[in-house]
């Protein structure tokens, strides 16, 4: 089966002020990874990391320095790698002088999408980004989030094997977020691939199967989410009420007081003792859970270990 | 194929909507109606003054609003980043050019197309009075015919300098460019007198190098009724479509080649 993205050691090298002597800028190095089809991938990573150029070079927006990407097989330069294609870009910008229903229906035909099964397809997305109110309205009239709203119905408008998202809930309200998360797991069960790139870590978390973290220009780490995700060993988060942290000191624990709330961090093998110690000094137990290693651990862990590096690497 | 009409459809009803365009248009409606006017400040020959005011008046809005609308165009949907959702379709670099060619093409003709339908009308009106020998002439049409081209080809220039650089640079360019193609028959004239080697191949280069719009320029000979041949006519249109076409592959192949960052 073919891959729906297959990167192999991509490079992409801008050069900059050639009057003031050569300067280069490596905004990505060496990147390899691919997408299965039906998968998801989530990519993350700090501002200059790489993220948006890995799109814009499946996309044919820039050109690579070296190395190879595919879209289903086919090389980027080619149109028909984007024929399966659905793309909704960083603060998108559609034109503002149509109506989202004009601008979604131009983005079908583009598509390839005539008569009948444009117009369908057309009032079907714009229902699924409930935009169906607001398709007689010109564009420059919209919000950020309906923008946002009608940039995703071209993007799914030619029901696409491969969609493309560039910070998709940027900017958007809670039930936009929202919005947009169930479309993106309406579109996995239908079978649909889908690069995610994302500054909300909980949005990757929740929606992608794989994830690749990218710092500088470098692939850092990469695989799939649920091994990331794994416990951290096996201590645990206790939180008490009406306890002093002093009279648990002894037992060296992590503390956070706010209030009468105190939030201890231990071992397991010292939860017990923290309870009977608390329990003795009149505390109360509100809660005890294991500590789980979450996506923004690892991802931060990435970070701090390539020693806080943010942006792309000039030379 | 379809991509490319539906950019150039989209393309005239962007310019339809701009705001900027309608200006424009009623200030080029204002000029040429002021055609009229001119003959009251006249003392003889009103229709020869007639005809070099009105076609003036065509001659120099025509180029501006070419110039004006296509070397803004590509550099705008670059800097807007418009442009991403549409190349990222499943269309080349090429077809969208081109797309985006034809509806500028089709928006300067349209406006050229009225402003010559309005100086028409006057000269019609002012032929029926007394004092006018003739209205319209054969040599008009052919005049206006001349600047319809010009818009066409001078268009393909303005979208290979856009393909390329900034809108500054390209409407400087291009309206060097402009008056150079103008000057493009003097010039080879004065290089040919020259003793120097240098500037008699230069002055040859420009000449067949750069777009002569001095071919292509009729007014003159439409205020003296000095008659065109068909000859002649087939071989500016041959001239400027196959110049067009030269043009619009080089900017093209730089587009091809353009990282949008």
């Amino acid at each position: 089966m073919t891959a729906a993205v297959s990167i192999e050691n991509l490079t992409k090298i801008y050069t900059l002020d050639l009057l003031k002597g050569r300067r280069r800028v490596v905004a990505l190095e060496n990147l390899t990874l691919s997408i299965g089809e039906g998968h998801v991938m989530g990519v993350l990573g700090p501002n200059g990391a790489g993220k948006s150029t890995t799109i814009k070079l499946l996309l044919n927006l820039i050109r690579p320095t070296t190395g190879s990407a595919r879209v289903f097989g086919l090389d980027p330069s080619n149109a028909e790698a984007r024929r399966h294609v659905g793309f909704l870009p960083e603060n998108p910008a559609p034109y503002e002088y149509l109506t989202g229903e004009e601008f979604v229906r131009f983005a079908g035909g583009l598509s390839g999408l005539r008569g009948a099964e444009l117009t369908a397809r057309v009032k079907a997305v714009l229902e699924q980004v409930q935009m169906d109110r607001f398709t007689g309205v010109q564009i420059r009239r919209y919000s950020k989030g309906m923008t946002q709203r009608i940039a995703l119905a071209q993007a799914l408008v030619s029901n696409p094997r491969l969609l493309i998202l560039d910070e998709p809930t940027s900017g958007l309200d809670v039930l936009g977020r929202q919005l947009i998360r169930d479309i993106i797991v309406a579109e996995k069960k239908k079978g649909t691939s889908v690069l995610l790139c994302s500054h909300i870590i909980p949005d990757v978390e929740a929606l992608a199967e794989d994830v690749a973290i990218l710092i500088g220009g470098k692939l850092v780490r990469s695989g799939p989410v649920s091994e990331m995700l794994s416990s951290e060993g096996s201590r645990v988060e206790l939180v008490f009420e009406g306890v002093d942290a002093e009279r648990l000191a002894s037992l060296e624990p992590e503390v956070i007081q706010v209030g009468r709330r105190l939030t201890l961090r231990t071992g397991a093998d010292d939860a017990r003792a923290l309870i009977e110690a608390a329990q003795q000094a009149q505390g109360r137990l509100i809660s005890m859970q294991p500590i789980r290693h979450s996506l923004e651990d690892t991802f931060l862990d990435a970070v701090r270990s390539s020693q806080n590096k943010v942006g792309s690497t000039i030379e | 194929m379809n991509g490319v009409l539906n950019i150039a459809l989209n393309g005239f009803r962007e310019a339809r909507r701009n705001r900027v365009t309608s200006v424009l248009f009623v200030f080029a409606f204002i000029m040429v109606f002021s055609t009229t006017v001119s003959i009251e400040f006249t003392v003889a020959t009103f229709d020869r003054v007639m005809t070099d005011f009105g076609l003036g008046v065509i001659g120099l809005l025509s180029p501006a609003l070419t110039i004006f609308l296509g070397t803004a165009l590509i550099p705008r949907e670059i800097e807007r980043r418009t442009i991403f959702m549409v190349v990222a379709k499943p269309v080349s670099r090429s077809a969208f050019l081109v797309g985006r060619y034809l509806g500028n093409v089709i928006t300067v003709v349209f406006l050229v197309v009225i402003m010559s339908a309005l100086f028409l009308i006057q000269l019609e009106v002012a032929g029926a009075s007394a004092t006018f020998s003739t209205g319209i002439h054969r040599e008009h049409l052919v005049a206006l015919y001349g600047l319809l081209l010009e818009v066409v080809l001078l268009t393909a220039v303005c979208f290979l300098f856009a393909s390329a650089s900034s809108q500054y640079v390209s409407s400087l360019s291009v309206t060097c460019l402009y008056f150079i193609g103008h000057m493009a028959e003097d010039l080879y004239t004065f290089a040919n007198r020259s003793k120097l080697d240098v500037l008699r191949y230069a002055g040859k280069a420009i000449y067949y190098v750069l777009p002569n719009f001095d071919r292509l320029d009729f007014k003159a000979r439409a205020t003296y009724f000095d008659p065109t041949s068909n000859s002649e006519l087939l071989s500016i249109t041959a001239y400027t479509l196959a110049y067009t076409a030269l043009v619009l592959v080089f900017a093209t192949q730089i587009f091809e080649r353009r990282d949008f960052k």
